[in-house]
């Protein structure tokens, strides 16, 4: 089994499967236009802490089948997120989002999913002050512009 | 305050604020700020350069990660966001959170409403490639020809492989930018592959499409004129016009449009021009059956070009036109020659007119009623020749030569026509007149039916050259096939069931198996109805064999051992009146005694049986053996296989030596017809000497029984069927007929009015006609004079009009 090395965008090398690797379509497709040449290969946008959570990911989903089409409605309807998945995304909100945006750079789709749907998680049910106590939000609308917003979203509140 | 009510998904960015890929590049420009659109774009435009122009030289991974790396950090930066909306970042971010974590003082996050980035580097994207085009064009300008077409494919090649890397490396582009253009309805938008192939098209392709397809068609025309020529180039060339065709709609579909229009239209146009041209000038050149072969061989190479290097749509308009073209536009040239093909029985040239009319529209129509007059005149021809031998003519030699014809030209429409449908219907109808219609059946059309009967009683007649079991099997078929024709099925069934009475009496059938075989293939072709009586004959002839065996039981019961030395071994057949084509005998016969106390006591046996029944004897199909114990010379004494009335005479000797013609006459009282020829048979054979010497049976001829008789066989036939009566019994038969059809006729108007009650004088005699044809083919005046018949008899009357009504 060929293995092949990310180097960090902190300098890190580290070594991984390359079906591992393959999770990520950006890789799978450098690797399918350039070849193997062994030489590592830069990811300039991730450091290595996420970047090995990401493996860490890549690595427990590398069996899974090829993520559906786009347009999977059940995937991304729902917002279920299995056992392990919800275990690995307990982390702090920092690395959550550090994985997020690791996961849409990479191309790594069902991270990404995974990734919303735990931030979507963490809005749902909750009323807006809660949200903005959560993501530790500060509130800048004006009561005007509070007002107007209340107004155009009123046929979406729950009667 | 533009806030957008719809709800969104998240866009996240990250903004690296040191740049960790500095280090990257090669020959490249610096690596861009993010949200600097030139630097970027003269990065990126450095990047594609060079994976268009130089990728044989390679790319490494650096470059490309930083050329990915790029695409994203634009189109996640947050300046375009601001320059494109006048919105803050930071108004509203949910996630300001991350501001105050330790470390995120290295991040920025945001979000953004439905903006995003893209559009200036997919724009830029379009116009470096337009750029490129352009130039490719121009150095295509210097290209004729198969030097045009390598141009081409080269170029095609090199910017497909650049397309895909370019795609790859616009990933992000395609994902976010792109996919919510498309998403949104935008036209004119593609991914980044499809943009290569739409600029390809429009900034190349449109200019040079014509030119190319030139040296396309002229290297096909090389090709077709017998040259070698690079087949492959061809190839490409329509997979790269295959792969242009892009759907208006969804450019993530194909569709043939670009490769039918700029590439299949010139084509057949020019594959029509060709073919005319050369077919006009090959036939003016060559007969017509090198024309054929020609056009197959055509047909055929056109066909394989589709496999070669086309595209499979292209297969039904090239072969329509090549058919047009090369069959069409000559079919009357080659059905004229079709009768000429005939006369010289050439079935390969033949197979092959059938093949290439075969598919045009109607091609073959009007040959088909040229082979059903050939058929009928060669038929008739043979008729002719055989017809010469007169009178005397042999069944066999008559169904042979209908057969040859038959046989021939079933094999013709099945080898060289493929044994298509029509044209066996031609060859039935063709034969269909010539067995019922020709020299033979001249006098009457039942001739026909009359000679097949008699040959298939040859067949089944134990005989001298009987077949073998499979042979005659074979011959039995053949049979059929001529009795399919005939028309007269009625005068076939008549003469074929007196025949079969005289196997089945003479036991003289070559076997029970071909017998039934026979009846059930008649049985098959005409119905039950058709060999009723056929297969009651049959079961008469198992009756009386397990009669005769339950008067063996009686007899042995019955009589004394006095009684048993004074009775004749005898074998009984009781055949039903009905059933069999039998008449009584037209002589009286006075039976010698030892026949009549053996058949007097098998008739208190049977009636004992079956009381009620009325018993006549046929005498005249009765025969026996007698032993000749007065032959001097003889150590073991003739037996003679005799009539009954040859055993009336001869049992006449046993008290007299010489008897005048006068005393035989009284005491057997034959008639003369009967009495006479059978004289003469045993005068030939030399049983009895009449004197005066060589005196006729005629009164005052007196017979002396020969004593010194001799012969080589122990066993000696006189037993032999007369001539006259042979022929008398024909004319019977054709007698009959004519009455039969009467009482078909008068039965099926009865059945048919019984079932309608009223009908239509004209509807009547078409009803009829159905229903009997399958007998005969019966005449208008008969059925009408049939009509009138049943008037007279009440069974039917006139109604006002033209109605007849049934008479309950």
């Amino acid at each position: 089994m060929s293995s092949i090395t990310l180097t960090s965008s902190d300098g890190v090398d580290i070594s991984v499967e390359r079906t591992t690797a393959e999770r990520s379509v950006l890789i799978k497709n450098m690797l399918e236009d350039l070849g193997d040449s062994g030489e590592a290969i830069p990811i300039p946008n991730v450091n290595e802490a996420v970047l090995k959570k990401v493996i860490e990911w890549c690595e427990h989903h590398k069996h899974d089948p090829p993520s559906a089409s786009d347009d999977d409605d059940n995937r991304r309807k729902t917002t279920d997120i299995d056992e392990w998945d919800q275990k690995f995304m307990q982390v702090d909100q920092e690395m959550l989002f550090e994985i997020i945006l690791a996961a849409n750079y990479l191309d790594i789709k069902a991270l990404l999913d995974v990734g919303c749907k735990t931030v979507a998680n963490m809005i749902k049910g909750k009323s807006p002050e809660e949200i903005r106590k959560t993501f530790n939000i500060q509130n800048d609308f004006t009561s005007e512009e509070e007002d107007q917003i209340r107004r155009e979203n009123e046929w979406a509140e729950d009667r | 305050m533009e806030q957008d009510p719809r709800p969104r998904p998240l866009t996240f960015f990250r903004i690296p604020l040191d740049s960790p890929a500095t280090a990257m590049s090669l020959a490249m420009p610096p690596v861009p700020h993010k949200d600097d659109l030139d630097s970027t774009w003269s990065f990126l435009e450095a990047g594609i350069e060079s994976v268009m122009l130089n990728l044989d030289s390679g790319i490494d991974m650096k470059t490309y990660m930083g050329l990915y790396t790029a695409v994203h950090n634009f189109c996640t930066s947050q300046k375009a966001v601001a320059s494109g909306q006048g919105l803050q970042g930071q108004r509203g971010g949910w996630f300001s959170s991350l501001h105050a974590a330790p470390s995120a003082s290295r991040f920025e996050l945001t979000w953004t409403q439905a903006h995003l980035l893209g559009e200036e580097l997919y724009k830029l994207l379009g116009e470096y490639l337009s750029c490129h085009l352009s130039k490719v064009f121009k150095q295509s300008q210097s290209h004729t020809e198969e030097g045009l077409l390598g141009f081409y494919i080269r170029e095609w090649y090199r910017y497909t492989t650049a397309a895909k890397y370019v795609n790859h490396l616009f990933r992000y582009l395609n994902r976010h930018w792109v996919k919510r253009e498309i998403d949104e309805g935008k036209k004119n938008v593609y991914d980044v592959y499809t943009l290569h192939l739409v600029k390809w098209k429009g900034d190349f392709f449109e200019k040079v499409h014509e030119k190319v397809m030139d040296a396309v068609l002229n290297l096909i025309e090389k090709q077709r004129n017998g040259e070698t020529i690079e087949q492959s180039q061809i190839k490409s060339i329509v997979d790269s016009f295959v792969s242009l065709g892009l759907d208006e709609n969804d450019s993530s579909k194909s569709t043939l449009d670009v490769y039918r229009q700029y590439f299949q239209l010139p084509f057949i146009r020019a594959t029509k021009t060709y073919y005319e041209n050369e077919s006009r000038q090959f036939v003016a050149e060559n007969s017509v059956v090198e024309y054929m072969k020609k056009a197959e061989a055509r047909l055929e190479e056109e066909k394989l070009r589709v496999g070669l290097y086309l595209h499979p749509d292209v297969t039904k308009s090239l072969t329509d036109t090549c058919l047009s073209v090369l069959v069409t536009a000559h079919s009357t040239l080659l059905r004229d020659e079709f009768q000429v093909l005939l006369d010289n029985e050439r079935q390969e040239d033949l197979a092959r007119m059938y093949r290439l009319l075969s598919r045009i529209k109607d091609g073959l129509d009007p040959l088909r009623t040229t082979f059903e007059n050939h058929v009928r005149r060669a038929g008739l021809a043979a008729v002719e020749k055989v017809a010469s031998e007169g009178e005397t003519l042999e069944p066999k030699l008559y169904v042979d030569a209908l057969l040859q014809v038959h046989t021939r030209y079933q094999s013709l429409v099945d080898e060289a026509f493929n044994g298509e449908a029509e044209f066996v219907r031609s060859l039935d109808n063709a034969c269909r007149e010539f067995v019922n219609r020709n020299r033979i059946c001249k006098t009457s059309s039942s001739k026909s039916p009359e000679l097949l009967a008699k040959y298939t009683d040859s067949l089944l007649k134990k005989g001298s050259k009987s077949a073998e079991e499979s042979e005659l099997e074979e011959m039995l078929v053949q049979i059929m096939t001529v009795f399919k024709y005939i028309e007269d099925k009625d005068v076939f069934q008549k003469f074929y069931s007196k025949n079969l009475a005289k196997r089945l009496v003479h036991v003289s059938s070559v076997s029970d198996d071909a017998e039934t075989s026979m009846i059930s293939k008649l049985k098959e072709a005409c119905g039950f109805e058709y060999t009723n009586k056929l297969q009651r004959m049959f079961q008469d002839m198992q009756i009386s064999k397990d009669l005769n065996n339950n008067y063996k039981v009686w007899q042995d019961k019955v009589l004394d051992d006095d009684d048993r030395k004074r009775m004749t071994d005898a074998h009984f057949q009781i055949l039903g009146t009905g059933f069999w084509p039998l008449n009584a005998p037209t002589t009286p016969f006075l039976a010698p005694p030892e026949i009549v106390r053996t058949a007097e006591l098998f008739q208190k046996f049977y009636f004992d049986k079956h009381s009620g029944r009325k018993l006549t004897w046929l005498w005249q199909l009765c025969k026996g053996e007698i032993k000749a114990n007065y032959i001097k010379n003889a150590k073991v004494p003739y037996t003679f296989q005799v009539s009954t009335y040859q055993m009336g005479i001869l049992l006449l000797f046993n008290e007299a030596d010489t008897l005048t013609y006068e005393e035989i006459e009284k005491a057997t009282t034959l008639a003369t017809e009967i009495l006479d020829p059978n004289l003469s048979i045993l005068l030939k054979a030399k049983v009895l000497v009449a004197s005066p010497e060589g005196a006729k049976p005629e009164p005052s001829t007196s017979f002396t029984l020969n004593y010194n008789f001799k012969n080589k066989k122990v066993k000696v036939n006189l037993n032999i069927q007369i001539k006259s009566e042979q022929k008398v019994e024909a004319d019977d038969t054709h007698k009959t007929i004519e009455e039969d059809r009467k009482l078909l006729l008068q039965s099926a108007i009865v059945r048919i009015m019984k079932s309608r009650k009223k009908m239509k004088h004209v509807q009547l005699v078409q009803e009829v006609i159905q229903q009997v044809k399958s007998r005969f083919p019966p005449k208008i005046p008969d059925i009408k004079k049939n009509i009138e018949a049943l008037m007279e008899k009440d069974y039917i009357e006139r109604m006002d009009g033209d109605e007849i009504s049934y008479i309950a």
